[in-house]
C-alpha cells in the first residue's frame, strides 16, 4: 500500500529528462572563473603585503642597528663592516619589495 | 559515480573544465529540486550552490554520491536564503512565503500539491520520491537524524496522498 502510494507520488513528481542547459552551465562557469581570478588576486595582494611588511620591518631594523652601533662602540674593522652590512640588507630588502610583487603579477 | 569522483578531484585541484562537466551533469537535478523548493529564485540559488561547491571542492571525499553532496549544499543554501529573506522582510514588516512561479499546467499542479507541505516535508518528499534518494541519503543531505527524516517523509506522504486523491476526484 505504502509502496504503491510512493510509486504514485514518484510518478507525479517525475519530470522527463532534459538536455543540459548550456546557458546555465556557461553562467556558472563564468562565475567560477571570476572567483578563481579574485582568489588569485587576493593571494597576490596578501603576498605583496607580507613581503612589503617584512621589507619595511627590515629597513627599520637596519636603521636601528645603525643607530645602536655608533662609531664609539665599534673597532675600526667593524666600522667598515657594519654600514656595508646594513646597506646590503637595505638593498636586498628593496629588491625583495620591488621585484617579488612584480613576479607575482603586480 | 567514479567519473564524478575523478572530476571532483580534478575540480578540487583547480580544474574549472572538470567542474563545468560536473555542473552539466547535475544542474538539472539541482535546479529541479530548488525550483520546487524556492520558486523564482531557484536559478540564482543553484548558481550560488554550484559556486559554493567549487569553493568546497576539496572537502568532497567520495563517501556518498556527488549528486547527494551537491543536494546538501543546495539545501543549506536554500535555508540560508530563506533565513535572510525572512529577516529582511521582517525588518520591513512584510514577510510572506514566495508564491509559486508561473509555469505550465502540470508544474502548477505539482507546485500546488507541494505548497501544502512545510519546507522540510517538501524537501524530504522531493529527495525521496522525486530524486530517488534513500532515506539515509536524504537524512545526510538535510543533516537530520534518520528517524526524524522517516517521520517527515511519512507526513509528506500522507499530505501528498490526500492531494492526489483530491486531484483524482
Amino acid at each position: 500500500m505504502t509502496e504503491d502510494m510512493d510509486a504514485r507520488i514518484a510518478e507525479f513528481l517525475a519530470e522527463p529528462p532534459a538536455a543540459p542547459d548550456e546557458a546555465f552551465v556557461e553562467r556558472v562557469n563564468r562565475s567560477v572563473l571570476a572567483e578563481r581570478k579574485i582568489v588569485a588576486a587576493q593571494a597576490a595582494l596578501w603576498r605583496r603585503f607580507a613581503v612589503e611588511s617584512l621589507g619595511s620591518l627590515g629597513i627599520v631594523a637596519a636603521f636601528y642597528l645603525l643607530w645602536r652601533m655608533s662609531p664609539d662602540d665599534l673597532s675600526i674593522d667593524q666600522l667598515t663592516v657594519a654600514p656595508v652590512l646594513a646597506a646590503s640588507m637595505v638593498l636586498f630588502l628593496w629588491f625583495g619589495v620591488q621585484l617579488k610583487p612584480a613576479a607575482a603579477g603586480k | 559515480m567514479d567519473e564524478d569522483l575523478a572530476l571532483a578531484r580534478a575540480a578540487a585541484s583547480g580544474d574549472a573544465a572538470a567542474f563545468a562537466r560536473l555542473v552539466r551533469t547535475h544542474e538539472a537535478a539541482i535546479r529541479r529540486f530548488l525550483t520546487r523548493l524556492a520558486g523564482h529564485s531557484a536559478d540564482d540559488l543553484a548558481q550560488e550552490a554550484f559556486l559554493r561547491a567549487w569553493r568546497l571542492a576539496g572537502t568532497f571525499k567520495g563517501s556518498g554520491s556527488y549528486k547527494s553532496w551537491l543536494m546538501g549544499i543546495a539545501w543549506t543554501q536554500f535555508l540560508a536564503s530563506r533565513r535572510s529573506d525572512k529577516r529582511r522582510a521582517e525588518r520591513e514588516g512584510q514577510w510572506k512565503p514566495e508564491a509559486a512561479p508561473p509555469s505550465p499546467d502540470r508544474r502548477i499542479d505539482i507546485q500546488r500539491a507541494l505548497s501544502v507541505l512545510g519546507e522540510r516535508e517538501r524537501a524530504a518528499a522531493l529527495l525521496c520520491f522525486g530524486e530517488g534518494c534513500s532515506h539515509s541519503e536524504a537524512a545526510a543531505i538535510m543533516d537530520i537524524p534518520l528517524g526524524s527524516l522517516k517521520s517527515i517523509v511519512a507526513r509528506a506522504r500522507s499530505a501528498l496522498a490526500a492531494q492526489l486523491e483530491t486531484a483524482n476526484d
